[in-house]
């Protein structure tokens, strides 16, 4: 496939503080790459430099196989961006608000006429065409910004964190919004602090912190590099530090923690482990209430590679 | 275009804005035409004069009191202190003067004798005042030289009779000038208020952070998009200047379509034009549109009120003029006195005019100069 995006070796520094360092990476035609990573991991300056809204130390970014200057006006014009803050005018309306956008890109005002009512369909917004910013909820203000970024039809589209602080409804929209576009052809580049949507959305995942890619790869190769094959948890009211000791000494068992009535065992490989460890705890005589098997998650990924949790 | 079809939308936004200011201004304007009366005609003024006689049946005292008479209202009181006290405390009386015993007779023989007088302190006390002077200094002229007693006082009458007589030949017609003139130096107001307001307003939207960020990534090339927007703001301070300008022709058709009044509305535009390198300048400095109202006040209304856009500048007093020399206001209300009150238009005449209409030019050049180096510095500080 066609690379898009070709960064090499990106290094950004404020004074003495680096903030991105030697980050390399690329984007292929029609995929979504996910940028995970917590507050401050660097996401968002990375995307900026890519955008030539900050300058960077080092480093080269190519996009369609050209390099990505800020007078690119021919590279911009196949971008699209969707800022994680809203970026409108609070005295224009909905259609308005897309119409300007749009018309930066897109001179033809009927060509640009028919791209605003189509970018309006695409994100639920035909009542509220006449409605204010002002006048919208949280989730319908975010769906104008996604139509704003999008409306001129761009091959590549960068949307930062467009799912922060919306309702559950909203976000659905969003995402599908976001699988829509991968289907007509767009490349997408999704950054978020939330990984269960990269785990969903994205073809491959890039997880970010410090400044660094820790890790590159599609969702499962992640999760394998978590070395977890397994994690059951169960709801006890009665332990004891022996039983737990005897549930350590099983084979494929990796890490036993209980807290608060809550038992929580990893294990790195095997089939039958949660019959296993159910007949132990009727032999053992433990009570419990809830137990549940589940596949290692990316938080367990990046808490293997960082010793920490994604949202600390 | 889709700049200036936005730039418009937004501006309609803030058209209550300009309706307000403009309506304020047109009643200001009507206001000035209905209360400014001026009259070409002088009109004597008389003082309440009171006289407390103690020399009488003196022809010479009689002369001196028939005088008094002559030139202001001599008032009838009764003589005592606490009476003639009572009518100057309630303005009955503005002036009273005592002559004292034997002062006819004191005069014939070379004396100098004391008139005692009370007085309110007014300016109509002071009329009363400078017309016994006169008389006493032309008494005590002749005293000495005519010793016959009615050739002295024919002599003295026939001195104070004569007068200077004062025509005006100015052809002005002062009340429509003073009411243009108070016109164009309250619109300062108006036309700084309007173009500040709304140029913020509107800019400080299209120059919100993320905004900017968007437009700043798209295809338009960012430095022809920001000279849109200046022609955009050079636009709307024009359309401001003509609203005013036909408010003007409306109000005062007889002087607008004389060279004066071409003057008064290239005055107009001068300012128009500094009022808005101001605006770019505050809108480069301040984003937050809470701020922007705030400034409004500041900037506008301050230099309003110390510049003499309502209060006329010969009520202002000196210490407050020279601070207002500060603000661009200043020289074009000065501009606007000085045309109310030239008499002929020449190059000559016109120079002190130009030299304010110079002044706004440089405090434009000036505005201009810091909006450049602010907004180089800040778009290098947001790159970085």
């Amino acid at each position: 496939m066609k690379k898009v995006i070709e960064v090499k070796n990106l290094s950004k520094a404020y004074k003495t503080l680096k903030v991105l360092e030697h980050v390399s990476f690329d984007v292929k035609e029609g995929e979504i790459l996910g940028f995970l990573g917590p507050n401050g991991s660097g996401k968002t300056t990375t995307i900026h430099c890519i955008l030539t809204l900050l300058r960077f130390n080092e480093g080269t970014i190519n996009i369609f196989g050209e390099e990505m200057k800020p007078d690119s006006y021919e590279l911009k014009r196949q971008i699209g961006v969707v800022f994680q803050e809203v970026a409108v005018f609070e005295e224009l309306s909905v259609f308005d608000n897309i119409d300007y956008f749009c018309g930066l890109y897109i001179q033809d005002k009927k060509q640009r006429k028919q791209y605003v009512e189509e970018a309006i369909q695409f994100v639920g917004l035909e009542h509220y065409k006449t409605f204010y910013p002002k006048q919208l909820s949280g989730g319908l203000l975010r769906r104008l910004n996604i139509a704003c970024g999008i409306a001129h039809k761009p091959r590549l589209i960068f949307l930062d964190e467009p799912t922060v602080a919306v309702d559950p409804q909203s976000r659905n929209n969003i995402l599908e919004g976001i699988k829509k576009l991968r289907e007509q052809g767009a490349t997408i580049i999704y950054t978020t602090h939330y990984m269960e949507e990269v785990d969903i959305l994205c073809d491959r995942i890039i997880i970010l912190d410090q400044g660094k890619i820790l890790a590159e790869g599609t969702p499962n190769e992640l999760k394998e590099l978590a070395n977890i094959e397994e994690k059951i948890t169960v709801e006890v009211t009665n332990m004891t530090e022996k039983i737990i000791e005897g549930i350590r000494k099983f084979k494929t068992v990796d890490q036993v923690m209980f807290e608060e009535g809550i038992l929580v065992v990893t294990y790195h490989k095997g089939k039958n482990n949660l019959s296993q460890l159910v007949d132990y705890l009727k032999e053992n005589k433990v009570v419990y209430h809830k137990i549940f098997s589940e596949r290692p998650t990316l938080n367990d990924v990046f808490l293997q590679l960082t010793g920490k949790e994604l949202r600390d | 275009m889709i700049i200036f079809k936005t730039f418009w939308n937004v501006v309609k936004k803030y058209k209550g804005t300009v309706l307000l200011y403009t309506v304020m201004l047109i009643v200001f304007g009507g206001l000035n035409m209905t209360t400014n009366e001026s009259s070409m005609d002088f009109v004597s003024s008389k003082p309440d004069v009171f006289i407390v006689n103690q020399d009488p049946g003196n022809k010479v005292t009689t002369n001196l009191i028939q005088y008094m008479k002559n030139h202001s209202c001599i008032i009838s009181l009764n003589e005592g202190k606490d009476a003639i006290d009572d009518a100057l405390f309630f303005r009955d009386v503005n002036y009273v003067i005592y002559i004292p015993k034997h002062y006819g007779q004191d005069v014939m023989n070379g004396l100098h004798p004391k008139i005692d007088v009370k007085t309110t302190g007014d300016y109509q006390a002071s009329i009363a005042e400078m017309l016994l002077k006169r008389y006493v200094e032309v008494e005590r002229f002749y005293q000495s030289r005519v010793k016959e007693e009615e050739k002295f006082i024919k002599t003295i009458n026939q001195t104070l009779e004569t007068q200077t007589k004062v025509d005006i030949t100015s052809k002005l017609d002062t009340t429509e000038l003073t009411s243009v003139s108070r016109y164009f130096s309250f619109a300062s107001y108006s036309i700084m208020a309007v173009i500040i307001f709304v140029i913020c307003l509107v800019l400080s939207s299209f120059k919100e952070e993320n905004v900017q960020k968007r437009t700043m990534i798209s295809s338009m090339n960012y430095k022809m998009y920001n000279k849109k927007l200046l022609i955009a703001s050079f636009v709307y301070s024009f359309l401001v200047w003509v609203l005013f300008i036909l408010l003007a022709i409306f109000m005062f058709k007889g002087t607008m379509f004389t060279i004066r009044g071409f003057i008064y509305m290239f005055g107009a535009l001068v300012f128009t034009f500094c009022s808005l390198t101001l605006a770019l300048f505050i809108s480069t400095l301040i984003k937050s549109k809470e701020a922007i109202n705030g400034i409004v006040n500041v900037i506008a209304l301050g230099s309003a009120f110390l510049c003499g856009a309502f209060v006329p500048r010969e009520f202002l007093p000196q210490s407050v003029l020279t601070l207002a020399h500060i603000f661009p206001s200043y020289y074009y209300i000065y501009s606007n006195d000085l045309l109310k009150t030239m008499e002929t238009i020449s190059i000559h005449t016109l120079k002190p005019v130009l030299f304010q209409y110079l002044m706004l030019l440089v405090f434009a050049f000036v505005f201009i100069l810091c909006n450049n180096m602010i907004s180089k510095y800040k778009q290098k500080l947001d790159r970085l």
